[in-house]
């Protein structure tokens, strides 16, 4: 659609004022589908660059977990030799952590974006948006669009970081890991958005983030294998979206792996696509009061 | 539904409740295209309740409203294709600039952009922040918001213009600056319907006002059929000495005189524009010398002691504010 789909039409109204208001150029417009989806895509993205913020917050806490624990570890594992490659499927514990890293950092931007609703609604930029006649799903799905990109980019800045501690995976390893980081955006984006919706305060998000990121970052396989792990927690990880993105994070990467690609990609995909089919609605059902 | 395309907008018994408060009671009126239609009340009176049912954001309880010949509750979509809205609270993105929040108003109303970037800086001239499109909302100042938000609720050439109490928070300049904005929005052929809760804001501005009180209209009318329930105007005459006598005799058949002395009589009558020219043929006739005529009239505020037994007033910044921080934690 776009602009050219925007049609500028006269308002029914009574006959003798139809050409008075022509002259006066009142009008309704379409705003379509795509014009308003790309509206709050761009955005977030104007967003991000006025909260900058932002980026150092979304990669500094990967960071440190990285330089402190990963080098931690690592020195540690050196030490055991060969037994700890073996767990760490053939790999080095920084090359191990450094898929996970990523995927970590896009998953905590892309959860947290989902906070930007919660503010719109204390600032009431809410209603600017849901009084405008663009049809709520492309609203929403513009917005997490947008943030999906935004966590996209802290993986991005995030991933060169990395590979100066672990080393660069070469060009193709590289595009892989963004690849892989995208599908861990949009999920996250999602999920997070969906979590905002039905939060009615910044507390209450931050509370339920907390609650479940954490162990969600500890079964995702981002710092040991799951593979050892008792089975209930194993049966966790598989419910984790984290640990899909993990998984097929270091396996575009590296080649190690503990479940197929192909499941590790349906698995991000499935809980994306749920979470969007859930935000579509909550949203398009929002009335104020 | 004949009514509702003659009218911008029908309201029909609008109702809308709160868990154990009904905050709108069955509200109907009517608005016809190019009227500037007022809602006057206090705090808590449901004035932005009615504006919420609409615009589409409140979901009504009871009772129909059309707007633009749209029905609120049907063709939401459709009225919101059709309106400009100015919320009581701030709805902007403190963290992009005007410019910013202007055209991402634009695109998300479908406006062309051409039309759009055009218009966008029109408007931000009209209310006197060009110079500042380019700076975040955040620093700018409330007042400074408020103008921002009309100018925006402008973009879309909108028919139908909703204002809930545009002027508040703003300086004695200010408000007159958006008091010019609504008549010239006015002289334009567009619908404005504001709220407030200044008696000398809906005087002066509104064609048609509705009192509103405990989430009924108690009153509705021009503002001088609203005034005309007061007793009635005063009518100040001074005359030359030798004539007070003839003329009290005169002004006895209009109503009440008092002899204020000095040659001035006082007389408490309906409708003082339509009498003084009558009285003054009057005098004249009677070959009276009138020195000077001057009338008062009643204040809307009168009309709101007369109906409620309250006076109508604002009460105060801090209150206002503590309220509005409750009611925005409940939404
Ligand atoms: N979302 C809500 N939930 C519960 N009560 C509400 C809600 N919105 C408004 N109310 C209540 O409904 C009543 C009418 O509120 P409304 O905001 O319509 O008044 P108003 O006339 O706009 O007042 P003001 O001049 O303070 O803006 C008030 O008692 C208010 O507390
Ligand atoms: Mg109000």
């Amino acid at each position: 659609m776009g602009e050219k789909g925007s049609t500028q039409t006269l308002i029914g109204g009574s006959e003798a004022d139809k050409p008075r208001l022509k002259a006066l150029g009142v009008g309704v417009y379409d705003p379509g589908f795509a014009r308003p989806l790309a509206a709050m895509m761009h955005r977030q993205l104007l967003r991000f660059r006025y909260a900058r913020s932002r980026l150092v917050n979304a990669i500094l806490f990967p960071l440190v977990w990285l330089i402190f624990f990963g080098l931690g570890w690592s020195a540690a594992f050196n030490m055991a030799g060969g037994l700890a490659r073996r767990l760490f499927g053939g790999l080095e514990y920084l090359e191990f952590l450094a898929p996970g890293i990523v995927a970590m950092s896009v998953f905590t931007g892309g959860f947290g974006s989902g906070l930007g609703v919660i503010w719109d609604r204390e600032f009431g930029y809410l209603k600017e948006v849901l009084v405008s006649p663009a049809p709520r799903p492309a609203l929403i799905l513009g917005r997490i669009l947008g943030d999906s990109l935004v966590a996209l980019f802290q993986g991005f800045v995030m991933a060169l970081l990395v590979s100066l501690v672990a080393g660069f995976p070469g060009p193709v390893g590289f595009v892989l890991e963004l690849i892989a980081a995208y599908m861990a955006a949009l999920a996250s984006s999602s999920l997070g958005t969906l979590i905002a919706l039905k939060m009615r305060s910044p507390e209450g998000f931050h509370m339920v983030v907390n609650l479940i990121m954490m162990p969600m970052l500890f079964i995702s396989g981002a710092f040991y294998p799951v593979t050892p792990l008792p089975s209930w927690l194993k049966a966790l990880a598989y419910i984790n979206p984290l640990y899909y993105a993990v998984d097929l994070s270091r396996g575009l990467v590296y080649g190690v792996h503990n479940t197929p690609l192909l499941l590790d990609a349906i698995g991000l995909a499935a809980v994306t696509a749920a979470s969007l089919a859930l935000v579509v609605k909550e949203f398009s059902r929002i009335y104020i009061a | 539904m004949s009514s509702a395309n003659e009218y911008a907008i029908v309201a029909l018994g609008l109702r809308k409740r709160f868990g154990e408060l009904e905050a709108v009671r069955g509200v109907s009126f009517k608005v016809r295209y190019g009227e500037v239609y007022g809602f006057l009340g206090p705090n808590g009176a449901g004035k932005s309740t009615t504006v919420g049912m609409l615009i589409t954001l409140i979901k009504p309880t009871g009772g129909e409203a059309f707007v633009a010949g749209y029905s609120v509750v049907r063709e939401p979509v459709e009225v919101r294709r059709r309106i400009g809205v100015v919320f009581q609270d701030p709805t902007v993105d403190r963290d992009l600039t005007a410019i910013h929040n202007m055209l991402l108003h634009a695109r998300i109303h479908g406006v062309p952009s051409r039309i759009a970037e055009e218009r966008a800086w029109e408007l931000l001239e009209m209310v006197g922040l060009e110079e500042h499109a380019y700076r975040p909302l955040r620093d700018y100042s409330g007042g400074m918001i408020r103008r921002f938000e009309i100018a925006r609720s402008l973009l879309t050439n909108p028919r139908v213009v909703f204002m809930d109490e545009p002027t508040i928070g703003l300086d004695p300049h200010a408000r007159t600056g958006v008091w010019d904005v609504i008549r010239e929005l006015k002289r334009r052929g567009v619908t404005v319907f504001l709220t407030t809760h200044y008696m000398d804001e809906a005087d002066k501005l509104c064609d048609r006002l509705a009192i509103i009180d405990h989430g009924r209209i108690i009153a509705e009318g021009t503002p001088s059929q609203l005034k005309s329930k007061v007793a009635g105007d005063t009518l100040y005459v001074r005359v030359e000495d030798g004539g007070v006598a003839r003329l009290k005799r005169l002004l006895a058949r209009y109503g009440e005189v008092k002899d204020a002395g000095n040659g001035l009589l006082v007389l408490v009558a309906n409708d003082a524009p339509r009498l003084l020219p009558e009285i003054i043929s009057e005098a004249q006739r009677e070959g009276v010398r009138i020195l000077e005529t001057r009338y008062t009239r009643p204040s809307l505020d009168d009309v709101f002691l007369l109906l409620t037994g309250r006076r109508l007033r604002d009460e105060g910044g801090d209150w206002r504010f503590w309220g509005r921080r409750v009611a925005r934690r409940l939404l």
